[in-house]
Protein backbone atom coordinates (compact mmCIF):
# COMPACT_ATOMS: atom_id res chain seq x y z
CA UNK A 1 0.00 0.00 0.00
CA UNK A 2 2.96 2.42 0.24
CA UNK A 3 6.08 2.09 -1.59
CA UNK A 4 8.45 4.46 -0.84
CA UNK A 5 11.38 4.37 -3.70
CA UNK A 6 15.07 5.69 -3.33
CA UNK A 7 13.50 8.89 -1.51
CA UNK A 8 16.33 11.51 -0.62
CA UNK A 9 15.46 14.31 1.43
CA UNK A 10 16.70 17.17 4.50
CA UNK A 11 15.86 19.95 5.64
CA UNK A 12 19.30 21.87 4.83
CA UNK A 13 20.76 22.88 1.45
CA UNK A 14 23.15 20.23 0.62
CA UNK A 15 22.99 18.09 3.88
CA UNK A 16 20.69 15.18 3.17
CA UNK A 17 19.12 13.01 6.33
CA UNK A 18 17.17 10.26 3.98
CA UNK A 19 19.83 9.31 1.50
CA UNK A 20 18.31 7.15 -1.04
CA UNK A 21 15.53 4.73 1.29
CA UNK A 22 13.24 2.26 -0.14
CA UNK A 23 11.21 0.81 1.59
CA UNK A 24 7.78 -1.01 0.86
CA UNK A 25 4.39 -1.93 3.60
CA UNK A 26 1.59 -3.87 3.18
CA UNK A 27 -1.77 -3.08 4.43
CA UNK A 28 -2.56 -4.10 8.30
CA UNK A 29 0.43 -4.74 9.22
CA UNK A 30 2.60 -2.88 12.09
CA UNK A 31 6.11 -1.75 11.53
CA UNK A 32 8.72 -0.79 13.72
CA UNK A 33 11.16 1.48 12.43
CA UNK A 34 14.27 1.33 14.67
CA UNK A 35 17.90 2.82 14.67
CA UNK A 36 19.70 5.77 16.41
CA UNK A 37 19.48 9.01 17.10
CA UNK A 38 19.70 11.42 14.36
CA UNK A 39 19.42 8.10 11.68
CA UNK A 40 16.07 9.94 9.84
CA UNK A 41 13.30 8.02 11.38
CA UNK A 42 11.05 10.88 11.81
CA UNK A 43 12.17 12.58 8.37
CA UNK A 44 11.10 9.00 6.83
CA UNK A 45 7.80 10.02 8.44
CA UNK A 46 7.54 13.63 7.64
CA UNK A 47 8.02 12.16 4.05
CA UNK A 48 5.30 10.70 3.83
CA UNK A 49 2.89 12.57 5.44
CA UNK A 50 3.75 15.13 3.44
CA UNK A 51 5.84 17.79 5.73
CA UNK A 52 9.33 17.53 3.76
CA UNK A 53 9.34 17.32 0.23
CA UNK A 54 11.81 14.90 -1.28
CA UNK A 55 14.89 16.32 -3.26
CA UNK A 56 14.36 12.82 -5.26
CA UNK A 57 12.29 10.10 -5.08
CA UNK A 58 9.05 8.77 -5.03
CA UNK A 59 6.34 7.95 -2.64
CA UNK A 60 3.33 5.57 -3.87
CA UNK A 61 -0.07 5.45 -1.59
CA UNK A 62 -2.24 2.78 -3.00
CA UNK A 63 -1.22 2.89 -6.19
CA UNK A 64 -0.87 6.97 -6.49
CA UNK A 65 2.21 9.28 -6.65
CA UNK A 66 1.51 11.22 -3.68
CA UNK A 67 4.88 12.68 -2.94
CA UNK A 68 4.16 16.18 -4.42
CA UNK A 69 0.89 16.25 -2.61
CA UNK A 70 0.20 18.62 0.67
CA UNK A 71 -0.37 16.88 4.03
CA UNK A 72 -4.16 17.84 3.90
CA UNK A 73 -5.03 15.83 0.52
CA UNK A 74 -2.56 13.14 1.55
CA UNK A 75 -5.17 13.10 4.89
CA UNK A 76 -8.04 12.37 2.69
CA UNK A 77 -6.43 9.88 0.90
CA UNK A 78 -6.28 7.93 4.05
CA UNK A 79 -2.47 8.82 5.64
CA UNK A 80 -2.79 10.19 9.55
CA UNK A 81 0.03 10.85 11.32
CA UNK A 82 0.59 11.14 14.97
CA UNK A 83 3.82 13.94 15.59
CA UNK A 84 6.26 13.64 18.41
CA UNK A 85 4.80 15.28 21.19
CA UNK A 86 1.78 17.07 21.30
CA UNK A 87 -0.62 17.14 18.72
CA UNK A 88 -3.65 18.20 20.78
CA UNK A 89 -5.16 21.47 21.39
CA UNK A 90 -4.81 23.08 25.06
CA UNK A 91 -7.76 25.35 25.40
CA UNK A 92 -10.02 22.58 23.60
CA UNK A 93 -11.98 19.90 25.41
CA UNK A 94 -11.25 16.79 24.64
CA UNK A 95 -14.75 16.65 22.22
CA UNK A 96 -14.02 19.36 20.59
CA UNK A 97 -10.27 18.31 19.69
CA UNK A 98 -12.25 15.00 18.13
CA UNK A 99 -14.18 17.15 16.02
CA UNK A 100 -11.24 18.49 14.46
CA UNK A 101 -9.91 14.95 13.99
CA UNK A 102 -13.42 14.85 11.90
CA UNK A 103 -11.98 17.64 9.49
CA UNK A 104 -12.08 16.12 6.87
CA UNK A 105 -15.37 14.33 7.18
CA UNK A 106 -17.40 17.29 8.64
CA UNK A 107 -19.67 17.74 5.78
CA UNK A 108 -20.97 13.87 6.30
CA UNK A 109 -22.34 14.76 10.29
CA UNK A 110 -23.95 11.28 10.64
CA UNK A 111 -20.73 9.38 9.58
CA UNK A 112 -18.67 12.57 12.15
CA UNK A 113 -20.92 11.82 15.06
CA UNK A 114 -20.54 7.54 14.20
CA UNK A 115 -16.80 7.83 14.24
CA UNK A 116 -16.96 9.86 17.35
CA UNK A 117 -18.81 7.15 19.16
CA UNK A 118 -16.45 4.79 17.97
CA UNK A 119 -13.26 6.47 19.03
CA UNK A 120 -15.25 6.57 22.61
CA UNK A 121 -15.88 3.37 22.45
CA UNK A 122 -11.97 2.35 21.67
CA UNK A 123 -11.05 4.77 24.31
CA UNK A 124 -13.26 4.59 27.53
CA UNK A 125 -10.90 6.44 29.74
CA UNK A 126 -11.78 9.64 26.87
CA UNK A 127 -14.98 9.21 26.93
CA UNK A 128 -15.50 10.43 30.80
CA UNK A 129 -13.53 13.36 29.88
CA UNK A 130 -15.38 14.37 27.12
CA UNK A 131 -15.93 17.97 28.39
CA UNK A 132 -12.74 18.29 29.83
CA UNK A 133 -9.87 20.82 28.53
CA UNK A 134 -6.80 19.36 27.07
CA UNK A 135 -4.48 21.32 28.63
CA UNK A 136 -5.56 19.98 32.29
CA UNK A 137 -4.89 16.31 31.36
CA UNK A 138 -2.16 14.43 31.98
CA UNK A 139 0.93 12.98 29.58
CA UNK A 140 -0.68 10.05 28.95
CA UNK A 141 -4.23 11.02 28.52
CA UNK A 142 -2.49 13.50 25.85
CA UNK A 143 -0.91 10.92 24.50
CA UNK A 144 -4.09 9.02 24.13
CA UNK A 145 -5.96 11.66 22.32
CA UNK A 146 -3.19 12.54 19.85
CA UNK A 147 -3.82 9.21 18.27
CA UNK A 148 -7.52 8.96 19.38
CA UNK A 149 -7.87 12.51 17.04
CA UNK A 150 -6.13 10.81 14.48
CA UNK A 151 -8.53 7.75 14.36
CA UNK A 152 -11.61 9.64 14.07
CA UNK A 153 -10.85 9.34 10.48
CA UNK A 154 -10.04 5.63 10.49
CA UNK A 155 -7.16 6.33 8.11
CA UNK A 156 -5.88 3.28 6.40
CA UNK A 157 -1.93 3.94 7.51
CA UNK A 158 -0.95 5.53 10.97
CA UNK A 159 2.20 7.26 11.39
CA UNK A 160 3.48 6.97 14.79
CA UNK A 161 6.49 9.09 15.86
CA UNK A 162 7.70 8.27 19.30
CA UNK A 163 4.12 7.85 21.28
CA UNK A 164 5.93 6.51 24.59
CA UNK A 165 8.31 9.15 25.15
CA UNK A 166 7.90 9.91 28.27
CA UNK A 167 5.07 7.97 29.55
CA UNK A 168 5.85 5.88 32.38
CA UNK A 169 5.95 2.01 31.60
CA UNK A 170 2.50 1.17 32.67
CA UNK A 171 1.17 3.37 30.54
CA UNK A 172 3.48 3.00 27.77
CA UNK A 173 2.32 -0.44 27.81
CA UNK A 174 -1.60 1.20 26.64
CA UNK A 175 -0.73 3.43 23.95
CA UNK A 176 1.28 0.21 22.53
CA UNK A 177 -2.09 -1.69 22.86
CA UNK A 178 -3.54 0.58 21.35
CA UNK A 179 -1.58 0.11 18.12
CA UNK A 180 -2.32 -3.61 18.62
CA UNK A 181 -5.99 -2.51 18.48
CA UNK A 182 -5.49 -0.35 15.35
CA UNK A 183 -4.09 -2.91 13.98
CA UNK A 184 -6.91 -5.44 14.59
CA UNK A 185 -9.34 -2.55 12.90
CA UNK A 186 -7.22 -2.86 9.42
CA UNK A 187 -4.94 -0.20 9.93
CA UNK A 188 -1.28 -0.35 9.06
CA UNK A 189 0.83 1.20 11.17
CA UNK A 190 4.24 2.74 10.75
CA UNK A 191 5.74 3.05 14.25
CA UNK A 192 8.96 4.87 15.37
CA UNK A 193 10.07 4.26 18.95
CA UNK A 194 12.86 4.48 21.33
CA UNK A 195 11.66 1.35 23.43
CA UNK A 196 13.53 -0.63 21.12
CA UNK A 197 11.95 -4.44 22.63
CA UNK A 198 8.49 -3.28 23.03
CA UNK A 199 8.14 -2.20 19.64
CA UNK A 200 9.50 -4.96 17.71
CA UNK A 201 7.67 -6.98 20.15
CA UNK A 202 4.32 -5.35 18.39
CA UNK A 203 5.59 -5.23 15.44
CA UNK A 204 5.06 -7.59 11.76
CA UNK A 205 7.93 -6.27 10.34
CA UNK A 206 10.84 -4.00 11.34
CA UNK A 207 13.13 -1.74 9.53
CA UNK A 208 16.70 -1.08 10.67
CA UNK A 209 17.43 2.50 9.79
CA UNK A 210 20.90 4.50 10.08
CA UNK A 211 22.68 7.00 8.78
CA UNK A 212 19.96 7.77 7.03
CA UNK A 213 19.28 4.41 4.93
CA UNK A 214 17.45 1.61 5.70
CA UNK A 215 20.05 -1.00 6.57
CA UNK A 216 17.98 -3.95 7.21
CA UNK A 217 14.15 -4.85 6.72
CA UNK A 218 12.42 -7.95 7.27
CA UNK A 219 9.48 -9.45 9.34
CA UNK A 220 9.69 -9.60 12.78
CA UNK A 221 11.43 -13.02 13.25
CA UNK A 222 14.11 -12.62 11.04
CA UNK A 223 15.51 -9.69 13.04
CA UNK A 224 14.55 -10.92 16.25
CA UNK A 225 16.93 -13.47 16.44
CA UNK A 226 19.22 -10.87 16.55
CA UNK A 227 17.98 -8.02 18.41
CA UNK A 228 20.20 -7.79 20.81
CA UNK A 229 22.78 -6.94 18.22
CA UNK A 230 20.71 -4.52 17.06
CA UNK A 231 20.08 -3.15 19.77
CA UNK A 232 23.65 -2.13 20.71
CA UNK A 233 23.70 -0.78 16.56
CA UNK A 234 20.71 1.04 17.16
CA UNK A 235 22.22 3.07 20.60
CA UNK A 236 25.60 3.21 19.18
CA UNK A 237 24.81 3.57 15.62
CA UNK A 238 27.40 1.70 14.18
CA UNK A 239 25.14 -0.23 11.97
CA UNK A 240 25.34 -1.22 8.64
CA UNK B 1 -19.68 67.64 37.73
CA UNK B 2 -22.83 67.82 36.36
CA UNK B 3 -23.77 63.58 36.35
CA UNK B 4 -25.53 63.76 32.74
CA UNK B 5 -22.18 65.03 31.41
CA UNK B 6 -20.03 62.32 32.85
CA UNK B 7 -22.37 59.84 31.67
CA UNK B 8 -22.81 61.42 28.49
CA UNK B 9 -18.67 61.40 28.31
CA UNK B 10 -18.76 58.09 29.78
CA UNK B 11 -21.46 56.85 26.83
CA UNK B 12 -18.90 58.42 24.42
CA UNK B 13 -15.52 56.70 25.68
CA UNK B 14 -17.73 53.08 25.14
CA UNK B 15 -19.01 54.36 22.06
CA UNK B 16 -15.02 54.82 20.48
CA UNK B 17 -13.92 52.10 22.68
CA UNK B 18 -16.24 49.95 21.04
CA UNK B 19 -14.18 50.48 17.64
CA UNK B 20 -10.86 50.53 19.44
CA UNK B 21 -11.67 46.64 19.77
CA UNK B 22 -12.21 46.02 16.30
CA UNK B 23 -8.68 47.09 15.93
CA UNK B 24 -7.24 45.11 19.04
CA UNK B 25 -9.35 41.88 17.83
CA UNK B 26 -7.74 41.74 14.69
CA UNK B 27 -4.66 42.25 15.42
CA UNK B 28 -4.91 39.76 18.14
CA UNK B 29 -6.40 37.24 16.03
CA UNK B 30 -3.64 37.88 13.30
CA UNK B 31 -1.25 37.12 16.01
CA UNK B 32 -2.73 33.72 17.71
CA UNK B 33 -3.19 32.11 14.12
CA UNK B 34 0.35 33.30 12.43
CA UNK B 35 2.27 34.09 15.42
CA UNK B 36 3.04 37.86 13.54
CA UNK B 37 2.41 41.23 14.06
CA UNK B 38 0.55 42.89 11.67
CA UNK B 39 2.78 46.42 11.46
CA UNK B 40 0.32 47.92 8.53
CA UNK B 41 -2.94 47.65 10.64
CA UNK B 42 -3.59 51.10 10.34
CA UNK B 43 -3.05 51.51 6.46
CA UNK B 44 -5.87 49.03 6.09
CA UNK B 45 -7.92 51.21 8.12
CA UNK B 46 -6.78 53.63 6.48
CA UNK B 47 -8.04 52.25 3.16
CA UNK B 48 -11.42 51.14 4.95
CA UNK B 49 -12.22 54.58 5.23
CA UNK B 50 -10.95 55.58 1.80
CA UNK B 51 -13.02 53.16 0.43
CA UNK B 52 -15.97 53.99 2.44
CA UNK B 53 -15.67 57.60 0.83
CA UNK B 54 -15.33 56.53 -2.66
CA UNK B 55 -18.32 54.13 -2.26
CA UNK B 56 -20.47 57.18 -1.18
CA UNK B 57 -19.75 59.95 -2.22
CA UNK B 58 -18.87 58.55 -6.17
CA UNK B 59 -20.87 55.44 -6.49
CA UNK B 60 -23.44 54.74 -4.30
CA UNK B 61 -24.75 58.03 -3.26
CA UNK B 62 -24.42 59.30 0.67
CA UNK B 63 -27.60 57.86 1.72
CA UNK B 64 -26.60 53.73 0.75
CA UNK B 65 -23.76 53.95 3.19
CA UNK B 66 -25.27 50.68 4.70
CA UNK B 67 -24.55 48.66 1.29
CA UNK B 68 -21.07 50.67 1.37
CA UNK B 69 -19.91 49.54 4.68
CA UNK B 70 -20.15 45.76 4.03
CA UNK B 71 -18.68 46.20 0.48
CA UNK B 72 -15.52 48.67 1.90
CA UNK B 73 -15.24 45.72 4.75
CA UNK B 74 -15.11 42.66 2.28
CA UNK B 75 -13.27 44.86 -0.09
CA UNK B 76 -9.82 45.19 2.34
CA UNK B 77 -10.58 41.82 4.03
CA UNK B 78 -10.22 40.71 0.04
CA UNK B 79 -6.95 43.05 -0.21
CA UNK B 80 -5.53 41.73 3.24
CA UNK B 81 -5.93 37.99 1.27
CA UNK B 82 -3.96 39.22 -1.39
CA UNK B 83 -1.16 41.01 1.16
CA UNK B 84 -0.92 37.15 2.89
CA UNK B 85 -1.16 35.45 -0.46
CA UNK B 86 1.89 37.11 -1.99
CA UNK B 87 4.01 38.62 0.57
CA UNK B 88 3.99 36.56 3.56
CA UNK B 89 3.10 32.98 2.57
CA UNK B 90 6.37 32.66 1.63
CA UNK B 91 7.41 33.17 5.34
CA UNK B 92 5.82 29.71 6.24
CA UNK B 93 7.12 28.21 3.08
CA UNK B 94 10.41 27.61 4.59
CA UNK B 95 13.64 28.80 4.07
CA UNK B 96 13.07 31.90 6.17
CA UNK B 97 14.86 31.14 9.60
CA UNK B 98 13.32 34.43 11.30
CA UNK B 99 9.76 34.53 10.72
CA UNK B 100 8.50 37.55 12.80
CA UNK B 101 11.51 40.01 11.83
CA UNK B 102 9.94 39.12 7.95
CA UNK B 103 6.79 39.97 8.91
CA UNK B 104 7.95 43.03 10.48
CA UNK B 105 9.84 43.81 8.06
CA UNK B 106 7.11 43.15 4.98
CA UNK B 107 4.37 45.27 7.14
CA UNK B 108 6.09 48.13 8.03
CA UNK B 109 7.13 48.23 4.25
CA UNK B 110 3.48 48.27 3.36
CA UNK B 111 2.58 51.04 6.17
CA UNK B 112 5.06 53.13 3.81
CA UNK B 113 3.50 51.76 0.41
CA UNK B 114 0.20 52.43 1.31
CA UNK B 115 0.40 55.62 2.90
CA UNK B 116 2.18 57.17 -0.21
CA UNK B 117 -0.27 55.17 -2.55
CA UNK B 118 -3.08 57.45 -1.06
CA UNK B 119 -0.71 60.23 -1.14
CA UNK B 120 -0.41 59.46 -5.09
CA UNK B 121 -3.76 58.48 -5.94
CA UNK B 122 -5.65 61.02 -3.32
CA UNK B 123 -3.40 63.49 -2.40
CA UNK B 124 -2.51 65.17 0.87
CA UNK B 125 -6.20 66.33 1.46
CA UNK B 126 -8.55 65.38 4.17
CA UNK B 127 -12.09 63.96 3.13
CA UNK B 128 -14.79 64.07 5.00
CA UNK B 129 -18.03 61.52 4.34
CA UNK B 130 -21.43 62.56 4.97
CA UNK B 131 -22.97 61.49 8.72
CA UNK B 132 -24.52 58.53 8.33
CA UNK B 133 -27.57 59.27 10.26
CA UNK B 134 -28.87 62.27 11.92
CA UNK B 135 -28.05 62.56 16.05
CA UNK B 136 -29.60 60.13 18.09
CA UNK B 137 -31.40 60.84 22.03
CA UNK B 138 -30.50 57.75 23.71
CA UNK B 139 -32.49 58.38 27.00
CA UNK B 140 -31.48 62.38 27.94
CA UNK B 141 -28.05 61.94 25.79
CA UNK B 142 -27.96 62.84 22.02
CA UNK B 143 -25.32 61.25 20.70
CA UNK B 144 -23.87 61.90 17.09
CA UNK B 145 -25.42 59.60 14.58
CA UNK B 146 -22.41 58.14 12.58
CA UNK B 147 -20.76 57.57 15.96
CA UNK B 148 -23.84 55.81 17.09
CA UNK B 149 -23.46 53.78 14.05
CA UNK B 150 -20.41 52.89 14.24
CA UNK B 151 -21.10 51.74 17.72
CA UNK B 152 -23.82 49.73 16.79
CA UNK B 153 -21.90 48.36 13.83
CA UNK B 154 -18.51 47.49 15.60
CA UNK B 155 -20.65 45.50 18.36
CA UNK B 156 -22.59 43.89 15.10
CA UNK B 157 -19.26 42.74 13.81
CA UNK B 158 -17.56 41.87 16.69
CA UNK B 159 -20.70 39.53 18.00
CA UNK B 160 -20.35 37.79 14.43
CA UNK B 161 -16.83 37.51 14.77
CA UNK B 162 -17.81 35.80 17.96
CA UNK B 163 -19.73 33.48 16.60
CA UNK B 164 -17.77 32.63 13.74
CA UNK B 165 -14.37 31.92 16.06
CA UNK B 166 -16.54 29.96 19.06
CA UNK B 167 -19.46 28.04 16.64
CA UNK B 168 -18.54 27.20 13.72
CA UNK B 169 -16.65 24.87 11.79
CA UNK B 170 -13.67 27.15 10.34
CA UNK B 171 -13.61 28.69 14.08
CA UNK B 172 -12.85 25.58 15.08
CA UNK B 173 -10.18 25.13 12.60
CA UNK B 174 -9.03 28.24 13.03
CA UNK B 175 -8.95 27.93 17.26
CA UNK B 176 -6.56 24.87 16.30
CA UNK B 177 -3.97 26.30 14.03
CA UNK B 178 -3.92 29.11 17.00
CA UNK B 179 -3.55 26.72 19.69
CA UNK B 180 -1.45 24.22 17.85
CA UNK B 181 -0.23 24.11 14.31
CA UNK B 182 1.06 20.70 13.56
CA UNK B 183 -1.95 19.69 15.21
CA UNK B 184 -3.90 21.06 13.11
CA UNK B 185 -1.82 20.09 10.08
CA UNK B 186 -1.74 16.24 11.06
CA UNK B 187 -5.76 16.85 11.34
CA UNK B 188 -5.79 17.26 7.33
CA UNK B 189 -6.52 21.48 7.86
CA UNK B 190 -4.98 23.20 5.29
CA UNK B 191 -2.88 25.92 6.81
CA UNK B 192 -2.05 28.02 4.51
CA UNK B 193 -5.95 28.37 3.48
CA UNK B 194 -6.52 28.99 6.67
CA UNK B 195 -3.23 31.67 7.31
CA UNK B 196 -4.93 33.88 4.26
CA UNK B 197 -8.50 33.43 5.56
CA UNK B 198 -7.53 34.57 9.14
CA UNK B 199 -5.33 37.40 7.79
CA UNK B 200 -7.85 38.45 5.69
CA UNK B 201 -10.47 38.35 8.68
CA UNK B 202 -8.03 40.32 10.59
CA UNK B 203 -7.44 43.45 8.26
CA UNK B 204 -10.69 43.66 7.61
CA UNK B 205 -11.89 44.25 10.82
CA UNK B 206 -9.43 47.42 10.81
CA UNK B 207 -11.28 47.84 7.28
CA UNK B 208 -14.37 47.79 9.94
CA UNK B 209 -13.32 50.27 11.75
CA UNK B 210 -11.80 52.83 9.21
CA UNK B 211 -15.29 52.44 7.15
CA UNK B 212 -17.20 53.09 10.60
CA UNK B 213 -15.59 55.93 11.58
CA UNK B 214 -15.33 57.44 7.84
CA UNK B 215 -17.37 60.66 8.56
CA UNK B 216 -15.72 61.05 12.23
CA UNK B 217 -12.77 61.20 11.92
CA UNK B 218 -10.75 62.73 8.34
CA UNK B 219 -9.63 60.32 5.73
CA UNK B 220 -6.61 61.30 4.44
CA UNK B 221 -3.14 59.04 4.10
CA UNK B 222 -1.65 59.24 7.86
CA UNK B 223 -5.13 58.67 9.26
CA UNK B 224 -4.54 55.34 10.64
CA UNK B 225 -0.89 55.95 12.35
CA UNK B 226 -2.85 56.74 15.48
CA UNK B 227 -4.93 53.78 15.30
CA UNK B 228 -2.24 51.59 15.11
CA UNK B 229 -0.33 52.53 18.14
CA UNK B 230 -3.87 52.34 20.02
CA UNK B 231 -4.43 49.16 18.85
CA UNK B 232 -1.05 48.05 20.08
CA UNK B 233 -1.73 50.01 23.37
CA UNK B 234 -5.05 48.38 23.68
CA UNK B 235 -3.16 44.53 23.25
CA UNK B 236 0.23 45.44 26.14
CA UNK B 237 -3.36 46.71 28.24
CA UNK B 238 -5.54 42.95 27.52
CA UNK B 239 -2.95 40.88 27.35
CA UNK B 240 -0.96 39.74 23.81
CA UNK B 241 -2.87 36.71 22.62
CA UNK B 242 -6.35 37.28 24.25
CA UNK B 243 -9.66 38.49 22.57
CA UNK B 244 -11.09 38.87 25.21
CA UNK B 245 -8.05 41.03 26.91
CA UNK B 246 -8.69 42.92 23.33
CA UNK B 247 -12.29 43.74 23.92
CA UNK B 248 -11.67 44.82 27.98
CA UNK B 249 -8.43 47.04 26.87
CA UNK B 250 -10.48 48.78 23.98
CA UNK B 251 -13.40 49.69 26.02
CA UNK B 252 -10.79 50.92 28.95
CA UNK B 253 -8.89 52.87 26.81
CA UNK B 254 -11.92 54.50 25.45
CA UNK B 255 -13.61 55.27 28.73
CA UNK B 256 -10.08 56.79 30.04
CA UNK B 257 -9.63 58.77 27.11
CA UNK B 258 -13.14 60.07 27.58
CA UNK B 259 -13.29 60.74 30.87
CA UNK B 260 -9.32 61.89 30.97
CA UNK B 261 -10.76 64.87 28.34
CA UNK B 262 -13.51 65.82 30.53
CA UNK B 263 -12.43 65.79 34.03
CA UNK B 264 -8.59 67.26 33.08
CA UNK B 265 -8.31 68.43 29.59
CA UNK B 266 -9.17 67.34 26.49
CA UNK B 267 -5.46 68.19 25.20
CA UNK B 268 -3.86 65.28 26.41
CA UNK B 269 -6.47 63.12 25.10
CA UNK B 270 -3.60 60.19 23.88
CA UNK B 271 -1.78 60.42 27.10
CA UNK B 272 -4.21 59.12 29.13
CA UNK B 273 -4.29 55.96 27.24
CA UNK B 274 -0.35 55.35 28.16
CA UNK B 275 -0.78 56.07 31.58
CA UNK B 276 -3.25 53.58 32.24
CA UNK B 277 -0.95 51.52 29.95
CA UNK B 278 2.24 52.48 32.45
CA UNK B 279 -0.19 51.72 35.62
CA UNK B 280 -1.00 48.14 33.81
CA UNK B 281 2.15 47.17 32.76
CA UNK B 282 3.73 48.00 36.82
CA UNK B 283 0.60 45.85 38.50
CA UNK B 284 0.23 43.15 35.53
CA UNK B 285 3.58 43.36 33.51
CA UNK B 286 1.54 40.15 31.33
CA UNK B 287 -1.29 42.78 30.62
CA UNK B 288 -5.25 42.27 32.23
CA UNK B 289 -5.37 38.92 30.72
CA UNK B 290 -1.75 37.71 29.50
CA UNK B 291 -1.19 34.44 28.62
CA UNK B 292 -3.11 33.02 31.20
CA UNK B 293 -6.00 32.75 28.48
CA UNK B 294 -4.75 32.29 24.92
CA UNK B 295 -8.32 31.71 23.06
CA UNK B 296 -8.11 31.43 19.55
Amino acid sequence: MLWVDDVVAGYHEGIDVLRGVTVRIEARRVTAVIGPNGAGKSTLLRVVFGLLVPRRGRVVFDGRDVQDLPPDTRKRLGIGYVPQGMSTFPHMTVEETLRVGGWTIRHDRLRLRDRIARVYDLFPSLAQLRRVRAGVLSGGQLRMLSIAKELVVMPSLLLVDEPTAGLAPRIADDVYRLLQRARELGIAVILVDQNITEAVALADHVWVVSMGRVQRAGPRESVAADLRSLVQEALIGTGG
Amino acid sequence: MDATLLTQYALAGLVIGAIYCLMAVGITFIYSVMRMINWAMGEFYMIGGYAQYLLITDWLGPERWYVALPLAIAGVGVLGMVVQRVLLRPMFAGGIERLDEYATIVTISLTVLFRNLAVVIFGPYQFSPRDYAPPVQLGPLPVNGSRFVAFLGAVALLGLFAWVVRRTWFGLAIRSVAQNRVGALSAGINLSRIDMLAFGIGVALAGAAGALLAPVFLVYPQSGALSTVKGFEIIVIGGLGSLTGSIVGGLLLGLVESLGSVLISPAFRDVYGFGLLVLILALRPTGLWGERAREA
